[in-house]
Order: structure tokens, then sequence, then C-alpha cells
């Protein structure tokens, strides 16, 4: 395993050193127009400038806010609405063509809705973001419930167990179990929220910074911000996955 | 005790059994064999509640809480430990924390689980599961056990084992049980009586037989007893004859 393991990781990284040293050449002997393609070490001087200078911070806090937030909300409504619409039919009926509607379309372009109604600041980013997550995190829920194991339900209920019982041991840990599912795709989600709507209209996040770059036709700016959007989504994802395997550890095992 | 009575169960306007009439006394094991889909189960769900029957009445002695029920397939929750699963019914009745994780770890103990406490189901064998779920009813010391077909999916020797443990049990502490099977051998082996289900739609009970083996039993010995093969035989024609009588081949 270690020596195999590690094998791929290094052909991996040998590669993505390869294509950045290429890519360097190609701009600096002039192959490549700098204006377009700016050279790797331009955008790497750009990203420390950024964080060298303190600009970036407020920037990265405002949206991780507005993709924390949305994360949040979106999970919360999406539980409240899928365990409603499970639990009462009449509800379900009103709820679940709402919801297909929503899941059919690309609910970004609610973005200038939101903004609207609701400004151009953190709310009607922190909108999009809880929308973008809790039609997801409905379905899984709404779906989830339905298909939960009826033969835990029978063992819990000659064991004597009520509702109660049932909720707190097989409905709250089944649902878990599907919301963790969906977990990382939600948290990709809300960073999709969080960053359109701070493109369509906003005064800082890293959307703003790169609707700033992208007027300004600074190619090296806007690079250098996907990378670092990039970035903060794996570590992201990697904290995603780590509260996950912790969550479903009875099943990993 | 359990007296059921007259007892009928449909599922979608479909009568399965009817006329259902089976008496398990205080202390005995009384067995339930017929071929498969005849209803056997249903019986076993309209006693513990799970299905309101059509009509017929269910008498027991006890309360419903004293009622085990050892379900065909393991059932555990699988996000729970072995010891939290086994320890699930105690704390369902309102038992502590100590007291359930003590009494958890001795009946794991007692059936062969020592040390698996901590595990998760999907970490265990078939037969180790079976025996967590069975640990999960005796921590509940119930007075009448319910079993379907509990051991069905185990390989033989495993299967052998458990129900001689399972008889240990049931001998020392007098617990009244009914089994629901379609293993004869295993009904003759472990029973004091066995009731013959007829073939559905709408089964009856076709037939009552005491075993008249003494206990303390031997699973593997009691084979050999001179009143095992006759008994045997006669499930084996009673079971083929119903199924000839009632579900004629066109």
């Amino acid at each position: 395993m270690t020596t195999q393991g590690h094998a791929p990781k290094i052909r991996r990284g040998l590669a993505l050193v390869l294509l950045v040293g290429v890519w360097e050449t190609l701009s600096q002997v002039g192959y490549w127009d700098p204006f377009y393609a700016p050279p790797p070490s331009a955008v790497g001087s750009v990203m420390f400038g950024l964080v060298a200078d303190g600009e970036l911070w407020p920037h990265l806090g405002a949206t991780a806010l507005a993709a924390f937030g949305g994360l949040v909300g979106g999970l919360l409504l999406g539980i409240t609405l899928g365990f409603v619409a499970a639990l009462f039919p009449l509800l379900a009926e009103l709820l679940e063509p709402v919801m297909i509607l929503l899941n059919a379309i690309p609910r970004v372009i609610l973005a200038p809705l939101f903004v609207i109604w609701l400004g151009i600041g953190l709310a009607s980013k922190l909108a999009l973001a809880t929308i973008l997550v809790a039609v997801l995190i409905f379905f899984a829920v709404y779906k989830g419930i339905q298909e939960v194991d009826q033969r835990l339900v029978e063992r819990i209920r000659t064991l004597g167990g009520g509702r109660r019982v049932l909720i707190q041991h097989v409905y709250v840990p089944s649902v878990t179990a599907w919301v963790m599912g969906n977990f990382k795709v939600a948290v990709g989600f809300a960073f999709t929220g969080a960053v359109v709507g701070e493109f369509v209209a906003s005064s800082r996040g890293l959307g703003y910074l790169l609707q700033f770059a992208q007027s300004t036709y600074n190619a090296a700016l806007t690079i250098a911000l996907i990378l670092v959007i990039m970035g903060f989504v794996l570590v992201l994802f990697s904290v995603a996955e780590r509260v996950e395997r912790h969550l479903l550890r009875w099943r990993h095992l | 005790m359990l007296r059921v009575r007259d007892l009928a169960v449909s599922y979608d306007d479909q009568l399965v059994i009817e006329g259902i009439d089976l008496d398990v006394e205080t202390g005995k094991f009384a067995s339930l064999v017929g071929p498969s889909g005849s209803g056997k189960t249903s019986i076993l769900r309209v006693v513990t509640e799970l299905v309101r029957p059509e009509r017929g009445t269910v008498e027991l002695d006890v309360p419903l809480t004293d009622v085990g029920f050892l379900f065909q397939d393991d059932a555990l929750l699988p996000w729970r430990t072995v010891k939290e699963n086994v320890g699930l019914g105690l704390r369902i009745r309102g038992h502590q924390s100590p007291e359930v994780d003590d009494r958890a770890e001795h009946w794991l103990e007692l059936l062969g689980l020592k040390g698996y406490g901590g595990r998760y189901p999907s970490q265990l064998s078939g037969g180790q599961r079976k025996r967590v779920a069975l640990a999960q009813i005796l921590a509940l010391r119930p007075q009448l056990l319910l079993m379907d077909e509990p051991f069905a999916s185990l390989d033989a020797i495993v299967r052998t084992r458990i129900t001689q443990e399972l008889l240990d049990w049931v001998e020392r502490e007098h617990f009244t049980v009914l089994l629901v099977t379609h293993d004869l051998e295993e009904a003759v082996s472990a029973s004091d009586v066995v009731y013959v289900l007829g073939h559905g739609p709408g089964a009856t009970i076709h037939a009552r037989y005491d075993v008249e083996i003494p206990r303390p039993r031997n699973v593997l010995d009691t084979r050999r007893h001179p009143a095992f093969g006759p008994l045997l035989a006669k499930l084996w024609d009673d079971l083929s004859e119903t199924r000839r009588g009632e579900n004629p081949r066109p």
C-alpha cells in the first residue's frame, strides 16, 4: 500500500509541475500573450499581493459567512420541509410540485430576484445559498423517510417503543445518513450560491472581486481568485468528509 | 400462556389464515410448522399487535411488554453499537444507563460475544448478529418468547449450536415459547407441542402433536430418540397431504 499508494500522487504532482512549467515558459518567451494568459509567476505575485496586504481576508470572510449561513439555513429548511412533507401528505401535495420545479431549473437564476427583494448585502447571498441547499436536502429527507426500513420500525414497536423512540433511534439516524450522503454536494452548492450572488450584485466577497477582475480585464487576478476559491472549497470538502466519516462510522467500518 | 381462538387474518381482502385455534401453556415450548406463505408469521404479528386480525381473539396471561419477538431477519439498528442494540429494549422500558450497560454486557457474555459490545452490526457475522438479536430479547426476560424462523439464514453448524443454547435457556428459565419454522427437525427436537398449519390461502390448523421426549434435551441426541423418527414422518405426511389436498396441480 505505502509505495504503490504514493506513486500515483507523485506522478500527478510531476504532471502539474510540468504543466505550470510549460505555461510559464510559453508566456515568458512571448508565444502566449500575457494579457490573456498571464504566466504562473504573475498569478502567484497577484495572489501573494492579495494575501500580503490583507485585501483578500474581508472578501473571503464575507463569502465564507454567506456560504456557511446558507449551508446551515438550507440544511435546517430542507430537513424541516422534508419531515413535514413526509409526515403530512396534504402538505406534501402542496410542497412537492414547488420543489420539483425548483429542482428542475438552475436555481442561480433566482439571484437577480433576491437582489431586488433583499438588496446587495449579505441577505441576498444567504437566500440564494439557502435555496440551493434546501431543495437538495428536501428531496434527500423526503424520499429517505418514505423509504425508512420498516423492519426496524416494527422491531422498535415490538420492543415497546412509541413515536419518540422511533424518531430518536430510527428516523433521525436514517435522515442523518441521507443528509450526509449529500453533504459534500450541499457544501459545493452553498459556496456556489454565495459566489454567484456576489457576482450578480455586491460590494464585497470573492464573487465581487471576481466581477471586478473581469470588468477590468485583469486575467492574472481572475485566475488567482479562481485558484483561491478552488483551494477554499477543497479545504471545506475535506472537513465535510471528516464530518461524514464520523457520523456514518457505522457504515464505513 | 397464549390462547388463540378462531383467528382470521387477511391482506388486501385475501384471507391468509382462518379459524386458527392454538394454545401454548405457560412454560411450554410450542412450534408452528407449515409451508412457506401459509401465514405462520401472521399469527405472531397479530399476537404482537403489528397486524389487526379480521376476527378472532388472542389471550395472554402476561402484558404485551413481557412478550419478546425474535424476527426472521436480525433487524438490528445499523447505527448503534452491539451493546446499544442489546440495551435498547431495556432503555425503552425506562431502565437507566449504568444498569443497562451492565445487563447488556452480561447477556453478551452469556451468548459468547464478550468484547464485541463496541462493534457495529456490519462488523459481525450472520450468526453473531443473530446472537445479538437474541441477547436483546432475552435481556428483557420475556415471559413469552415468539420466534419467526429466527435461525433460517444460518448454516447448519451455527444453527444447531444456537438452537441448543436457546433450548438451555428456555429449560432453565421456563420461558413460554412459540416458534414458527418450516424446519420440521428443529420443531420436533425443540418443542413440547407441534402445530401443523395447512396450505394457504385461508390456511387452518391441520394437526397438533405432543412431543414425548424428556427434558433437558440435547438437539443432536434428540434425533436419535425413538419418538423422533415416527413424529417427523407424520409431519412430513401431513404437510404433503395439505399441499396435495388444498393446492391441486392443474
